[in-house]
């Protein structure tokens, strides 16, 4: 056997940020079967809306008919509290990119605090359509979206507090360091996607 | 090198370096005991529910959807038993309608998709040469959902509670009004557990193909396999989560009453159908794609020479998959479309030809003067060629309106889509059955054997199919139980009847030839067919780590280009279960990858999946109580022990500004 060249990757680290980790490619291939889950819902609320005069249905009081448009409140509040909690989220990001341990934690924390907070507001916000899921076929896809990002918000709060616990408890390892990265990007996504649902859900109703 | 390091290195379990002729044979054989005590596996039932070898879970995939199979065939046997002649009493009408359902539901979602999806699982890796996949957990979830879908239907079936609206369940019949009971419930829920599982592996396939390439395997030099199973993925990715919510909208109107498909409040029933084939349109091509990708390596394997036109090729299977998804609304001709909209519809179906085309002269210019080496697999290819075109071609015409309308959901469908599927996907599944069987087993499966496989397949399949062409031109529907004798139907249907025996004594005769294969075919070395991808370089069956040294890959066709003296990839661990990661364009290594061993977690997480939507079919609650299962498994499978990681390299703390460079890819002479 004569000797042969190589290719020496000894020196090569387990772990990078980004394009570098499968991991990062995973969560944003999960992310492209979601994104494109909630173009087919957006297309079939408006698909559903064509078989509507309006939109949402009148409903027939004792004298007068009423139009029921979806309470604006608490989604204009976890439009704000998501928005609000990407800063935390980008220093979080940032600090793990660094390896600075305790401003991950802080960070940490507070996008968990803002998770709960919006879980909590969304409860109060599926009250806020007026129509129950099985009223009519406005009220079931309207829940439908809200209900499909409410799961993406537990999934999203689960996975924060996982890692926090982690972080808090064990070692500020790389690996979990590029979970954290990644970790952001699902939390810009969430916001992303809730800014666009948010005008769907209350401004199509409210466009004559 | 100074012998301190060698210590060093030695210590953390790393290979040396640099080694000098005499050292070699002795640190390869001592790497390879290493080597094979890292990567064993779990066995008996604990490797059952822990095992994340990509081989093992390949081969279970593909041992589960063939028994599907095979059970697929046998209700389109009793289907063609009951019309051999008109006015039969063999099955009566509500066990033709839970066979026809639970026939195509079989094959297109528990034996056509994660077959495709299984060979790449096998073979992505080890094409791409790397030691497993990018997600071998993920994996592991993944079969058992898809096992837990396939066990859900059949419990249905034999319990006389088999879905009986149709493969596609179309409302208002699949709705709570026409269709009370659970059968459909158990189809809709079926359809949740092998979505899951599609994406699950689409997400590993694309993973492993973008990240764990072999270095120098640049785009271009991507095996057509390859390619063709990324290219099947994304559409998996895009089209799936359409029947997800499909079938979600039809579980949840029948179960909490939402109306997503009643009139009534509002709903409507068109847009279960739109949102069924904006899946099942592009789910052809997620069949059909990764059967060509088949289809190229064995072309280039007997026809012993470079494929002609491989960027065409890549093209190719690129723009199918685009032009796949403009496609959905051509099954829609017969409900109120816009006409606009149908002769959009018309348009892309006619123009989905042109790649196909571009395909199919591609392999024949590659054929074209070669000397041919015509083995069983090349004999399915053919078969293929003749099939395929003919369905083709019978696509096309379904593709005018007109037409459509006169023979819609008659005999001439099921010929058409038979031709495409059996011939676009099983020929060629077949072909790669006989191409790789000797590197799943180390054997061969015997050549004369192969060859009356073959024909009997082909005549048969011919003899069934044909015929129903003109049954649907006389006007008989599909979907009828029986018919009477003064339509005349009677001796076409008898023929076509002859044929699915012979076809069923084709498959028989697989069945016999791997068997006996498997105890005394020919043993087959590494490389039986002197094939030229890196699958073909390493032992039959392959080892447990795949590659000893990964391979640096110089050409198009690595083993075919090789000098004398490739390059290898040296300074992985032989302790820990390491792979390189490459960059996404150029395979430039980027990090020394430490892929996950075996655990139990995963299976774990699926059973919480089966809980939940098993006993979602029956109340919503169970959903509530999914959450918390599936929190706690998923918790578990967060923080259970990383066995894989090595604690002592761990970089810890530190603090990194800038993103270490990779080394160039230019071999040192050492």
């Amino acid at each position: 056997m004569s000797a042969r060249s190589v290719i020496d990757v000894s020196e090569l680290q387990h772990h990078q940020f980004d394009t570098y980790d499968p991991v990062w490619w995973g969560n944003n291939f999960l992310l492209a079967i979601e994104t494109s889950m909630f173009a087919i819902l957006i297309a079939t609320y408006y698909y559903l809306r064509q078989n509507f005069h309006e939109w949402p249905p009148p409903v027939a009081q004792l004298t007068a008919t009423l139009q029921p448009l979806p309470v604006i409140t608490y989604g204009t509040a976890i439009t704000i509290l998501l928005v609000v909690s990407c800063s935390p989220m980008i220093v979080t990001d940032l600090s793990a990119r660094w390896g600075y341990r305790r401003l991950s934690q802080v960070g940490l924390v507070i996008c968990v605090i803002c998770g709960l907070a919006a879980i909590v507001l969304r409860s109060f916000e599926f009250s806020a359509v007026y129509f129950r899921w099985d009223s009519n076929a406005y009220g079931s896809i309207v829940w439908f979206m809200l209900g499909m990002h409410m799961l993406h918000l537990l999934v999203l709060t689960t996975e924060s507090v996982l890692l926090m616990i982690w972080i808090f408890t064990r070692e500020y390892d790389m690996k979990h360091r590029v979970d954290i990265v990644t970790l952001a990007v699902y939390w810009y996504w969430v916001t992303g996607i809730w800014v666009l649902l948010y005008a769907i859900i209350y401004f199509t109703p409210r466009m004559k | 090198m100074s012998h301190k390091k060698a210590q060093k290195e030695k210590k953390e379990g790393r290979q040396p370096a640099v080694v000098t002729d005499e050292e070699l044979a002795a640190a390869m054989e001592r790497e390879r005991g290493e080597l094979e005590k890292t990567w064993a596996r779990p066995t008996g039932w604990r490797g059952w529910f822990t095992d994340t070898d990509h081989k093992a879970i390949a081969m279970r995939y593909i041992k589960t959807a063939f028994v599907f199979f095979l059970l697929g065939g046998v209700e389109a046997a009793l289907m063609r038993i009951q019309l051999m002649r008109p006015n039969n009493h063999f099955l009566n009408p509500d066990q033709y309608n839970q066979i026809f359902t639970v026939h195509g539901t079989t094959m297109m979602f528990l034996f056509a998709v994660p077959i495709m999806t299984a060979m790449g699982i096998y073979l992505v890796p080890l094409m791409v040469g790397a030691r497993d996949v990018a997600f071998p957990r993920l994996n592991l979830y993944g079969y058992f959902v898809y096992l837990v879908g396939g066990l859900l239907l059949y419990s249905g079936f034999v319990l006389n509670t088999g879905p009986d609206a149709g493969w596609f369940a179309y409302v208002p019949l699949s709705g709570p009004g026409y269709s009370p009971g659970k059968r459909v419930d158990i189809w809709a829920q079926m359809i949740t557990f092998t979505e899951i599982s599609s994406l699950v592996g689409a997400i590993v396939i694309i993973g492993t193909a973008f990240k764990m390439r072999a270095p120098g395997m640049t785009l271009n030099r991507i095996p057509l396999f390859v390619w063709a199973q990324v290219v099947t993925a994304f559409m998996i990715i895009f089209a799936m989560p359409a029947v997800m919510l499909a079938s979600s909208f039809l579980a949840s109107d029948r179960l909490i009453d939402t109306h997503f498909f009643n009139p009534a409040e509002g709903g409507d029933a068109i847009l279960y159908q739109h949102l069924f084939w904006f899946f099942g349109h592009p789910e052809v091509y997620i069949i059909f794609i990764p059967a060509l990708g088949f289809i190229s390596p064995i072309i280039i394997t007997f026809a012993r020479r470079k494929i002609f036109g491989y960027v065409p090729l890549v093209l190719s299977l690129i723009s199918t998959a685009f032009i796949g998804f403009g496609l959905w609304v051509h099954h829609m001709f017969a409900t109120p479309i816009p006409q606009m909209g149908q002769s959009l519809f018309t348009a892309a179906s006619m123009m989905i030809s042109i790649p196909s085309g571009v395909q199919i002269f591609c392999w024949i210019a590659t054929l074209w003067g070669s000397k041919l080496n015509i083995k069983t697999p090349l004999l399915f290819v053919l078969g293929f060629f003749a099939i395929f075109v003919l369905g083709g071609l019978t696509g096309v015409m379904l593709a005018s309106v007109p037409l459509d309308l006169q023979i819609h959901d008659t005999f001439f469908v099921v010929a058409h889509l038979h031709y495409v599927l059996i011939g676009g996907s099983v020929f060629p599944l077949f072909a790669a059955f006989y191409y790789w069987f000797p590197k799943w087993t180390g054997r061969m499966l015997s050549e004369w054997a192969g060859r009356w496989n073959f024909w009997l397949m082909f005549i048969g399949f011919n003899l069934v199919f044909f015929p129903m062409h003109q049954l649907g031109l006389n006007g008989m529907p599909r979907r009828v139980y029986t018919y009477l004798p003064e339509t005349g139907w009677g001796t076409l249907n008898l023929v076509a009847s002859i044929g699915a025996f012979i076809l069923a004594s084709g498959v028989l005769v697989f069945l016999v030839n791997v068997f006996w294969a498997r105890r005394a075919g020919a043993v087959a070395g590494d490389n039986p067919w002197q094939a030229d991808s890196l699958e073909w370089s390493i032992p039959s069956p392959p080892p447990n780590y795949n590659f000893h040294n990964i391979p640096v890959v110089q050409g198009r066709y690595p083993i075919w280009q090789a000098t004398a003296d490739a390059p290898v990839v040296r300074g992985l661990s032989t302790t820990k279960r390491e792979t390189v990661v490459t960059s996404v364009m150029d395979a430039q290594p980027e990090l020394r990858f430490e892929i996950p061993g075996p655990s139990i977690w995963p299976s774990l997480v699926a059973l919480a999946t089966a809980v939940t939507f098993i006993a979602g079919i029956f109340t919503p609650w169970a959903f509530l109580v999914g959450a918390i299962l599936a929190g706690i498994t998923l918790t578990g499978w967060f923080f259970c022990d990383p066995n894989y990681e090595n604690k002592t390299a761990r970089e810890t703390g530190e603090h990194s500004h800038s993103v270490p460079r990779a080394p160039e890819l230019r071999p040192k002479e050492v």
